[in-house]
């Protein structure tokens, strides 16, 4: 284990770039959720339509692919993307599909009943949406919503492929370097294990603080 | 005249649930619609701020016009109008509930009206204390029991200051012995003079407190009246019907 402190300070920058990772494609997932979200139960049928074909691809192929799609594919077309870029753009895309599903859901939970309230006291869709509907659909959402952000950080993992020193790959290059496999894996493993914890812990605190009312 | 309906039809499927309807609300007169279930009477009254839409004919509330032939923008646009005119009641009470009883009654008046908040606030208080309540301002609606509610609910439907109240089956989800406080409190409207159309099933109330009572059976108005008029002599043969098999199960004939 010596050799992990020795090269606490690579692996803790590798940790860092997954940790940044994961966040910059969680905050723009979110983003992509709802929009897709609101696009799939919007009453416009094409917009409906894009959104269910985004998330049915998305949703059927393997992560591996569109990361290797947006960092060798795009390039194919004249667009090269740096890899912590391509990283980004694919996971907030992926993450994106995911979320959408989980925030359509949490929508179509509130009971028809809000929305009537909302438009017999005046209110219109939006304010209906943003005053009465979103906040109850977030209490539902935040639990799925959560494992969304941990499965994320732990297939950051993947982008390592296309030559982002994230912690896995920060891992790999001190094996290459030292020819010990043991001591790196449990150390990024242990990394990656707290990480997820600290995520869990905030995680629940928010779902309580939204659930004060039940 | 405070409502006027004129044709209103409404069909579910193909199935008619309201036939031309010709109904109209005076000012501060209170009128209760009864019927069996699936007569319209609720569809009716939902038809009156645009919670169902309109498959034919036109109605005008507190002088907004709305004629099933307008575009859908221009309808939604005079239903928003008419609905800042209205307070409606529900049978679920469908208060909102990540919102504190107070923050329920000043909802629209933040949202809707743009009220500074301290006034929001000051209105709310008021509002509470009137329907008894003032103490429960920062309960949830999950810390309260149906009939506080439903209480909250018509405060909330009166926030707006509406020109008339619809009442949607208010005490049908409450158990017994709750039905009391929230009748109490429509009782009390009735006699400020508010304008009021309640659907309910209430037969003591209706005698009490209606002005005239309308009675609707298959999407048609069948009868209407005075209520000591129809409850003691009914003119047709199904009003007749309705009323023995209310009274019969209820064993509550006077």
């Amino acid at each position: 284990m010596q050799l992990v402190w020795d090269n606490a300070e690579f692996l803790l920058r590798g940790a860092r770039y997954t940790l940044q990772i994961t966040l910059v494609s969680m905050i723009f997932g979110v983003l992509i959720g709802m929009i897709v979200a609101l696009a799939r139960i919007s009453g416009i049928r094409p917009v409906r339509w894009i959104a269910r074909f985004y998330v049915s691809v998305i949703r059927g192929t393997p992560v591996l692919v569109q990361i290797f799609f947006v960092y060798f594919g795009l390039a194919d077309y004249g667009l090269r993307l740096g890899s912590l870029t391509a990283a980004y753009l694919a996971l907030s895309i992926n993450v994106g599909a995911y979320l959408s599903e989980t925030f359509r859901g949490a929508i179509l939970s509130v009971p028809k009943g809000q929305m009537e309230a909302a438009y017999a006291a005046g209110m219109t869709t939006w304010q209906a949406y943003r005053r009465i509907i979103f906040p109850q659909a977030a209490r539902v959402a935040i639990a799925p919503m959560g494992n969304t952000f941990i499965g994320m950080l732990k297939e950051t993992s993947l982008v390592s492929t296309i030559a982002v020193t994230e912690l896995l790959r920060s891992a790999q290059l001190l094996i290459a370097q030292y020819y010990k496999y043991t001591p790196f894996y449990i150390g990024i493993a242990a990394m990656y294990w707290v990480m997820s914890t600290l995520f869990s812990i905030v995680l629940h605190a928010v779902e309580k603080r939204l659930s004060k009312a039940y | 005249m405070m409502i006027r309906t004129t044709g209103l039809s409404k069909s579910f499927h193909n199935h008619e649930v309201l036939r031309s309807i010709d109904f109209q609300v005076d000012k501060t007169e209170i009128v209760v619609l009864l019927g069996p279930s699936g007569s319209g009477k609720s569809t009716l009254l939902r038809c009156l701020n645009g919670l169902e839409e309109l498959s034919g004919g036109s109605l005008t509330v507190n002088g907004v016009d709305v004629d099933s032939a307008m575009s859908h923008r221009e309808k939604n646009a005079r239903f928003r109008e008419i609905r800042r005119q209205t307070g409606m009641v529900f049978q679920q009470f469908n208060l909102y509930p990540h919102k504190t009883a107070l923050e329920n009654v000043i909802e629209s008046l933040l949202i809707v009206k743009r009220m500074p908040k301290a006034d929001a606030v000051a209105a709310g208080e008021r509002l509470l204390k009137r329907v008894g309540l003032a103490e429960k301002r920062d309960a949830y609606p999950s810390r309260l029991s149906g009939g506080q509610q439903q209480r909250v609910a018509i405060a909330r439907a009166l926030a707006m200051e509406p020109a008339v109240m619809l009442f949607d089956e208010p005490t049908s989800a409450l158990d017994p012995e709750l039905v009391g406080e929230v009748l109490d409190v429509m009782r009390e409207l009735a006699g400020e003079g508010m304008t009021m159309v309640v659907v309910t099933h209430e037969m003591k109330f209706a005698r009490q407190v209606a002005n005239r009572v309308v009675f609707m059976d298959g999407g048609v108005i069948v009868e209407q009246g005075e209520p000591a008029s129809f409850f003691q002599s009914p003119q047709t043969e199904r009003a007749r019907r309705f009323l023995n098999q209310i009274t019969g199960e209820r064993g509550d004939k006077e």
